[in-house]
């Protein structure tokens, strides 16, 4: 047994209350950080290279977070392993920058479409998945994945996805008035030491304004979707799917209806990954059918993977690894004792595919599993103990309740799996 | 007419490289009911080495086919023994895993050792036609493709068996655990799967880019994957025969059904993913395959 965690917490008491409102403001102003510096072309220079961090990158990211969400609920969480997560990305994405480009949309108004149609869509593909178990279904998905570009291009359809030229929108997202978002910046600004991150001082550009808040809006979306999926498996239905995917036959014995919980999280998933498309085509301004193959869905897997199957905070680090490390790597145009010729090229599936073979090898739960053995070293997080009852009123409630606070240490993982966003 | 004999004949030599593509998966799924995700891109990658040796290296064409099927072999093999392995085999989601993760890595090393700029490979089979008829033709083509899957499902026949261990690998695919019990060394039937798998699909690829209108390059097998997968489906997805009727029959779908439906010509693919899921929502054990029976 390893030595007793520096830092001990009992769920309900005003300490763990504190520490997790901590947690809460750290990552807020993470968040806040993130936005106004390196907004512009800020970037890292490491041994030569030029590693960029601009916001739209970390928009893009969300983009890719949301969609990995989307492929927990029905790969993780329902344990059908979908290839096919891209499609509705990229049916988001032609959704929205359709919508907006021809009809002159706002992004916002293209939202409930695009949750709509992929929902309906996810749900008819759910259907051949009650047939289709494992490994087939893999196959199934990953086909349908690879027709959507071609389906793009197609003639009936070209005229309005743009074929392989791509549709390109015209959409910015403008701050409302009563957002300070410049004097914000210069507040950053004028912090000493570090202040020269923050811009140059004179406020934002108005291009600087609109990458600022469309990532202040794409964060809210997707706090917004983690916290309607962390609410999704903590109830019924959450125990429910869980339950689908740990044996189906005893699932369905205790009476939980597979096809309508398998059909229901392939549309859940499948909105998710629409609403991801429609971040993504906001942030790059052009939906194009070559950023939609196979390749895209196989991301999304690597994602889910790399930050840790079956849990939220696993998906805001896949979506991090796969928006940064492709980027990452093709910045890399020199490394001491590595050849210029193999830093040239797509170095970033090379690594994307090398990070996940081994980490199903050294760290099968992911990135996340591994943060979460490092901070179960410093941090527990007990359930309260019952209050003794006076002998002869014991009743089974509460005996079960004695039994989970028994499985104290144990039964601490679980609550972190939502806590985290 | 004539125009519809110059389908079938394309049809059968796209079919042929589908069903070398899918006998390599077959080979695979048949010991360990897993999909190599990542065969497309090991036979991608033969064929370069295949390129190598015929270009770079000046060997005949056929010396320098056979060297790459051993080298792809042998490659595979110790894929097998350090990825594959170490992992449960009936626990099918880490090793989808790895096999994704070996998709992505083998096509960019690919991608980073040769770029990405199509190559013309050497042709293999004499130019030219064999028959003519009218306007329609038999190309030299088309007949080699057909006697090379000839020759691999005969060879592959043979060996299954004729050989040791060719026997043991029927244990195996029939009944791990048993064969295991009666002292076959299970891992290295396995991987002795795995490199024949690997040489076959080397093979397809060489086939399949040695036609006059097509070129290698590292992309060559993603969405080749996708038809070979149906084709195997199609027939079967633990039925090397099976293999070659699906593969032929898809290829038959591409370059017949395809122009002559109303839905326009790059929806060969579209055509492929609706054939494999139909197959695998009505018939899953396909054409020949064996039927699964599950215990409840």
């Amino acid at each position: 047994m390893a030595s007793t965690p520096r830092f001990q917490y009992t769920l309900g008491t005003p300490a763990y209350r504190t520490y997790k409102w901590l947690g809460f403001g750290l990552l807020a102003l993470l968040l806040i950080i993130v936005a106004f510096a390196y907004n512009d072309t800020g970037s890292i220079a490491l041994l030569d290279n030029d590693y960029k961090i601009s916001v739209t990158r970390v928009t893009k990211a969300i983009a890719f977070m949301v969609a990995i969400l989307g492929l927990q609920v029905v790969a993780g969480f329902t344990g059908q392993l979908s290839l096919g997560q891209g499609f509705f990305f990229g049916t988001g994405a032609y959704i929205s920058a359709i919508l907006i480009a021809d009809y002159n949309w706002s992004w916002y108004l293209t939202l409930p479409v695009v949750i709509t149609v992929c929902f309906l869509l996810g749900l008819v593909f759910g259907i051949p998945a009650l047939r289709i178990k494992g490994l087939y279904l893999a196959l199934v998905t990953l086909g349908l994945a690879a027709v959507f570009p071609s389906l793009i291009k197609l003639d009936s359809f070209a005229k309005y996805t743009g074929g392989a030229a791509g549709k390109q929108i015209d959409y910015e997202f403008v701050q409302p008035s009563w957002v300070p978002l410049d004097a914000v910046a210069d507040a950053f600004h004028k912090i000493p030491l570090i202040g020269s991150y923050f811009g140059d001082g004179e406020g934002l550009s108005s291009k600087e304004e609109h990458r600022v808040w469309t990532f202040i809006v794409m964060t809210i979306i997707a706090l917004a979707c983690f916290k309607m999926v962390s609410n999704l498996v903590k109830s019924r239905p959450g125990r429910a799917i869980r339950a689908v995917r740990d044996n189906e036959t005893s699932a369905a014995v205790n009476g939980i209806s597979l096809s309508y919980y398998k059909t229901m999280s392939f549309g859940v998933a499948s909105a998710l990954g629409g609403v991801g498309g429609s971040i993504y085509v906001a942030e790059l301004g052009i939906a194009s059918e070559g950023d939609f193959t196979q390749l895209l869905s196989i991301l999304f897997i690597v994602g889910m993977v790399v930050g840790g199957v079956g849990t939220l905070s696993g998906a805001v680090i896949g979506g991090l690894v796969i928006a940064f490390v492709p980027d990452w790597a093709s910045s890399t145009q020199s490394l001491p004792g590595i050849p210029e010729r193999w830093l040239q090229g797509p170095t970033g599936g090379l690594i994307l595919g090398i990070l996940l073979i081994v980490l199903t090898f050294v760290l099968p739960g992911g990135i996340i599993s591994g943060v979460r053995q490092i901070k179960a070293k410093f941090v527990r997080v007990t359930p309260p103990r019952p209050a003794l009852v006076a002998v002869g009123s014991a009743s089974t409630s509460t005996l079960s309740d004695d039994s989970e606070a028994d499985s104290g240490p144990s039964d601490a993982e679980s609550p972190t799996i939502a806590d985290d966003s | 007419m004539e125009l519809f004999l110059n389908r079938v004949s394309d049809g059968l030599s796209n079919g042929a490289t589908y069903a070398l593509i899918a006998m390599a998966l077959v080979m695979i799924f048949k010991a360990t009911t897993l999909i190599n995700f990542a065969q497309g891109e090991f036979a991608m990658f033969g064929g370069f080495i295949v390129l190598v040796l015929a270009t770079e290296r000046g060997l005949p064409m056929w010396v320098a086919v056979v060297v790459g099927m051993l080298i792809s072999a042998v490659l595979a093999a110790g894929i097998e023994r350090t990825l594959i392995r170490p992992f449960d085999p009936a626990n099918h989601l880490p090793l989808v895993i790895i096999t994704l993760g070996l998709f992505l890595a083998i096509n960019a090393i690919a991608g980073i050792v040769w770029r990405f700029d199509p190559r013309a490979f050497p042709e293999l089979f004499p130019s030219g036609n064999a028959l003519t008829y009218g306007t329609a033709t038999l190309s030299w083509y088309t007949v080699g493709t057909l006697a090379t899957i000839a020759v691999v499902s005969g060879g592959l026949t043979l060996l299954l068996t004729k050989t040791k261990v060719g026997l043991a690998f029927r244990a195996v695919s029939s009944n791990l655990e048993s064969s295991e019990l009666v002292g076959i060394k299970v891992g290295p039937t396995l991987q002795f799967g795995w490199a024949i798998a690997a040489a076959v699909g080397t093979l397809g690829v060489c086939v399949f880019v040695a036609s006059p209108f097509r070129q290698l390059e590292p992309q060559v097998m993603v969405t080749g994957l996708i038809f070979a997968v149906s084709a195997a489906a199609l027939g079967g997805l633990d039925s090397l025969g099976g293999a070659i009727v699906g593969g032929l029959a898809i290829g038959l779908v591409q370059s017949i059904v395809v122009p002559y439906s109303p839905i326009p010509n790059e929806l060969s693919l579209l055509a492929a993913v609706v054939v494999l899921m139909l197959v695998l929502l009505f018939k899953p054990s396909g054409l020949f395959g064996t039927p699964q029976v599950e215990r409840v």
